[in-house]
């Protein structure tokens, strides 16, 4: 077994003093298997949709505890889940969804304010925290307070409520899981009331990235906004057929990821073993230079890292 | 290794542009997936292409060289090919 082990990844005279997988028909072998593997993964997710697809493991609930504790950590009071503002996140979400589209404003000009609204919520303050491509509640929020904007609105003193959607679908094609995160204050903030003014949250360019704080009169809207209702059913094109969140038994996109990491690592090692073991040994070679296959799977490595990686809005 | 390094700096220094500008352009396609793809297999293709330009002006170029450097390309390409497909890219 060691000696195999050796003759597979080890340059020696039982290999020609070339690692076996760096050989050209193991190298043609590994192709195959990866072509293969690919199109057997594509089939399996089509037709098997509870063996093979994309979930995440967040939840409302974790999202709520870290925002919570990033507010206090902040010296704010913490935000209450609110029933109305989670209705408001998960129709946006399966809007974006049936719409296919990745933005604030869906492109029949529905703002983040109308879904709010048509849930039923108030408000006088309301802001919108968007993100996709991530699995865990940590990342979600780690990225949304490494943004100033997102961080404005999660560590706003105006809001008292939130509520969060997290779902999983196609967008532009692609699997994901979308989060959405909705705040919102039904009264004024007592402190400041008399000095604020009036900011224009349906706009897009606001509505992206600011704080997108809306402050009305009575709980009233501001008059940009949208009166005519959005009927935001629920989305019919979710990637596995699954309810949102619902678990397949594995993660498409880790899974692929990680076995393509694990594969890069290991050639990467052998390469540079190679390399060390024929320096050192002085054997002349006529074979392509390991020092650039080495660094190409080193950036192929760190392109994998950021494909496929979250986004937030 | 380093005399090598050193011998082939304005090689290696083509080398790291053309990875430098596909892993950036790959960070800005953020989160267009397609975009992204595209964007890592076009960089596969042109180290594929630098390899093989590579020995050909040092005239160490053969048939083996060659197809070394098409078969870790082409390694390259069905692993992103695997992804795209395993992850629902």
């Amino acid at each position: 077994m060691r000696e195999l082990l050796r003759h597979l990844f080890l340059p020696r005279e039982t290999n020609n003093y070339r690692a076996r997988v760096l050989h050209h028909k193991i190298l043609l072998l590994f192709t195959i298997f990866f072509f293969s593997a690919g199109v057997l993964m594509s089939i399996v997710r089509t037709n098997f949709p509870s063996v093979l697809g994309t979930f995440s493991n967040i939840s409302d609930q974790q999202l709520l505890d870290i925002t919570n504790s990033d507010r206090q950590t902040a010296g704010l009071p913490p935000l209450d889940l609110n029933g109305d503002l989670t209705q408001a996140a998960v129709n946006k979400a399966n809007d974006m969804f049936s719409k296919d589209y990745w933005a604030h404003v869906s492109p029949t000009g529905e703002t983040p304010w109308v879904f709010i609204k048509d849930a039923g919520y108030n408000y006088v303050y309301a802001g919108e925290n968007l993100a996709r491509g991530y699995t865990t509640p940590q990342s979600v929020v780690a990225a949304w307070m490494a943004s100033p904007e997102h961080r404005a609105n999660m560590l706003s003193p105006h809001y008292k409520d939130v509520g969060f959607a997290v779902e999983t679908g196609k967008l532009n094609g692609e699997d994901t899981v979308l989060v959405v995160e909705m705040f919102g204050s039904t009264n004024f903030a007592t402190e400041n009331v008399a000095t604020k003014q009036i900011q224009q949250p349906a706009q897009v360019a606001v509505a992206s990235s600011s704080p997108t704080t809306v402050q009305g009169t009575n709980g009233s809207s501001s008059g940009t906004l949208a009166d005519q209702k959005t009927n935001s059913a629920p989305s019919s094109n979710l990637a596995s057929g699954l309810p949102a969140n619902q678990k397949t038994l594995v993660n498409g996109l880790t899974f692929s990821s990680a076995s393509a990491r694990v594969i890069i690592s290991l050639f990467i090692f052998v390469l540079i073993m190679d390399m060390i073991i024929i320096e050192r040994k002085k054997i002349v070679r006529f074979v392509g230079h390991n020092l650039d296959h080495v660094i190409f799977f080193s950036i192929l490595f760190i392109a994998i890292l950021i494909l496929g990686g979250g986004a937030i809005l | 290794m380093v005399e090598k390094f050193k011998k082939h700096i304005g090689y290696y220094i083509v080398l790291f542009l053309i990875f430098g500008l596909g892993l950036l352009v790959t960070l800005m396609a953020s989160p267009n997936s397609k975009l992204q793809i595209f964007t890592i297999s076009l960089t596969i293709i042109l180290y594929v292409l630098w390899g093989i330009f590579h020995h050909f002006i040092n005239h160490e170029l053969t048939n083996k060289i060659m197809i070394e450097y098409i078969l870790i390309g082409s390694l390259g390409l069905s692993i992103l090919f695997f992804i795209m497909e395993g992850g629902g890219l």
